[in-house]
């Protein structure tokens, strides 16, 4: 097996690019605040996880998002394979196609950002695949581009996952009464539901042949994945968290490492009831003394299908420097947490982190990171 | 990495069939059939009737699969994967959907609507109904072969995710500028297994039956139906 390196990534969150999100983190800061991109009057929240200046005439979205994204990044060769995720992908577009009548279904709707990246980047592969597995897209684009490097069917692959604001999304998340009037708390006993964000989020992935031939840095290796369904229900997680205990089981026998040696874990933590519960008793089945966790999304908002390779940038970060930052939002945690999570930086000591995600449809998927490998 | 195929399932213009029904497998232009809960389940399925197209098209395809490959009743779940490839996927459920938001700012949206939005909660649904907790997720691609959940199938066999997945391909709408070939609607689901002389491989993305390169869905889904020698035997399920 090959080993796999993430050899470089950038993300644009509510709170910024990489630096000024870790550094926001740091200092407890939340990106979630009023001002969303469109009426907010009959929902049950106002407040998002929004990236500013996306609006601009005559262009989706997205596809500022994505050209920002990658304005200062343009680096990649041009076999490199290219993955995409995303939930609703293009949704901006499809919300006006429908506020000017339109009926008819266009390909356009689906498929102009990977077609966008693919040309933006010089990209020569006709490989192209877009991943669409609810919120788990991201983290399961991850695994898919470590097990093709691994394989060596690969030895570059660039993963880029996307989600923008939009009253589509909004919209139902307020009607499943999912969203939390104020800013989400995760992991906090008394948490209401989730704040939405957006973000685009890129990873490249090398085999150690390919870094040490191009002369390239590691920000760290993915060393296990797995992926796993509930088979339980359509929006909420089975309670037992039978998908995402067989999905970080799958990521631990990967990485060859027992689960004692996961150092601390960067959780979905979406800040609904359900959800939280779940995931702490997964990990509590799995580790019985669950390690340092925490949650980014009181920060930047549930980036749905971009969540995945956000929080694959931070917990690198975290490896990296040996802490995970507070959960933004957090005031009394969840009983269930006990100690394990906090409204102030935790430092670890070990190598191994883990990050999961999980989504609708009872989807999981759980990375095993290296630090330095 | 070889695999072979437990079974197939497919709904077109020209209506259902599956592997050992002997039918004849044809994409065509037209109108769908429409899809009710008698032509997959005995017993009674209480949301059938209130699923997007796109989650009955694709459900109904993967259970006509399971059925021909034997595996439609089960006791304890099992570990398959289960992966779609889609070009419109659920469009035509979000455009819906979103004209339940438009006039009154929001507050007529519908929740049940919103569920389906994603096309992966299509998977959802043959996941819960099937007991597969497999990895289960969507690929989509513009004007491809439709072979993208195949292909992407033999990577989870062949990368030890699963040894049994159900994959294929649903698309319930034409879109308004479809590729040439594309302005067919239905799905097709088949169930393949890990097998080393298993007739279906892959090389660098080509998917190949026997050796011979697939053209597309319609190729691959025409050999599984015609060669039933060629499937393994459900022995060890």
């Amino acid at each position: 097996m090959n080993t796999v390196h993430v050899a470089a990534g950038g993300l644009l969150s509510a709170l910024g690019d990489g630096d000024a999100l870790w550094s926001a983190l740091l200092e407890g800061r939340s990106g979630l605040r009023p001002g969303l991109p469109f009426g907010t009057e009959k929902y049950v929240s106002d407040v998002g996880g929004w990236v500013e200046g996306l609006e601009s005439p005559g262009q989706a979205r997205t596809e500022v998002l994505l050209r920002r994204l990658f304005a200062g990044y343009l680096d990649v060769s041009a076999d490199t394979l290219l993955l995409t995720a995303s939930t609703k992908a293009d949704i901006g577009r499809l919300e006006e196609h429908v506020r000017e009548g339109g009926e008819e279904l266009s390909r356009a709707l689906g498929h102009a950002p990977a077609a966008l990246l693919q040309k933006m980047l010089s990209l020569e592969s006709p490989q192209h695949r877009h991943i669409n597995a609810a919120c788990a897209s991201g983290t399961i684009a991850l695994a898919i581009a470590a097990a093709m490097i691994a394989d060596g069917e690969a030895d570059s692959v660039l993963v880029c996952a996307f989600d923008v604001m939009s009253e589509f999304v909004f919209s139902g998340f307020s009607a499943l009464k999912a969203l939390s009037p104020d800013p989400a708390r995760p992991f906090d006993r008394e948490r209401g539901g989730l704040s939405l964000g957006e973000a685009g989020a890129y990873a490249l992935l090398k085999s150690e042949r390919r870094l040490r031939d191009e002369g390239g840095r590691s920000l760290g290796g993915i060393v296990g994945w797995g992926i796993a369904s509930d088979a339980n229900h359509i929006t909420a997680p089975s309670r037992e968290g039978t998908g995402l205990i067989a999905a970080v089981e799958q990521a631990l026998a990967r990485a060859c490492i027992p689960a004692g040696d996961v150092a601390a874990i960067h959780a979905h933590g979406t800040g609904t009831v359900y959800n939280d519960a779940m995931e702490l008793t997964a990990f509590r089945s799995l580790f019985g003394r669950i390690p340092p966790l925490h949650s980014i999304k009181g920060a930047t908002g549930h980036t749905m299908g971009a969540a995945g390779v956000v929080e694959t940038l931070v917990a690198l970060k975290s490896l990296e420097t040996g802490c995970i930052p507070p959960t933004v939002g957090l005031c009394v945690p969840d009983e269930a947490a006990g100690g394990c999570v906090s409204n102030v930086a935790q430092n670890f000591l070990g190598d191994c982190m883990l990050t999961t995600n999980s989504g609708f449809g009872g989807t999981n998927a759980a990375l095993v990171l290296r630090r330095g490998v | 990495m070889n695999a072979c195929i437990l079974g197939i399932g497919w709904i077109t213009v020209d209506g259902l069939g599956t592997g050992r029904g002997g039918e004849a497998f044809r994409l065509t232009c037209g109108s769908l059939p429409s899809l009710k809960r008698t032509l997959f389940f005995d017993d009674p399925h209480p949301r059938f009737g209130r699923l997007d197209p796109y989650t009955k098209l694709g459900l109904g395809a993967v259970s006509l699969a399971l059925r021909d490959a034997g595996l439609d009743q089960w006791s304890e779940k099992r570990p398959f994967g289960l992966v779609a490839a889609t070009e419109t996927g659920c469009m035509g459920t979000d455009l819906a959907y979103f004209k339940t938001v438009v006039p009154d700012g929001g507050s007529m949206a519908s929740p049940n609507l919103f569920a389906y939005t994603l096309p992966g909660c299509m998977l959802g649904e043959a996941s819960i109904h099937y007991g597969l907790t497999g990895p289960a997720f969507v690929v989509s691609s513009a004007c491809g072969d439709r072979l993208d959940g195949v292909r992407s199938a033999l990577d989870l066999l062949r990368w030890g995710f699963c040894d049994t997945v159900v994959a294929g391909w649903c698309d319930p709408y034409v879109a308004a500028d479809a590729c040439a070939g594309e302005a067919t609607p239905g799905a097709v689901f088949l169930v393949l297994r890990s097998a080393p002389d298993g007739p279906v491989s892959a090389e660098n993305g080509q998917i190949r039956w026997g050796g011979e390169p697939v053209a597309d869905i319609s190729a691959f889904a025409e050999s599984a139906r015609m060669r039933p020698s060629n499937r393994c035997s459900v022995i060890g399920v």
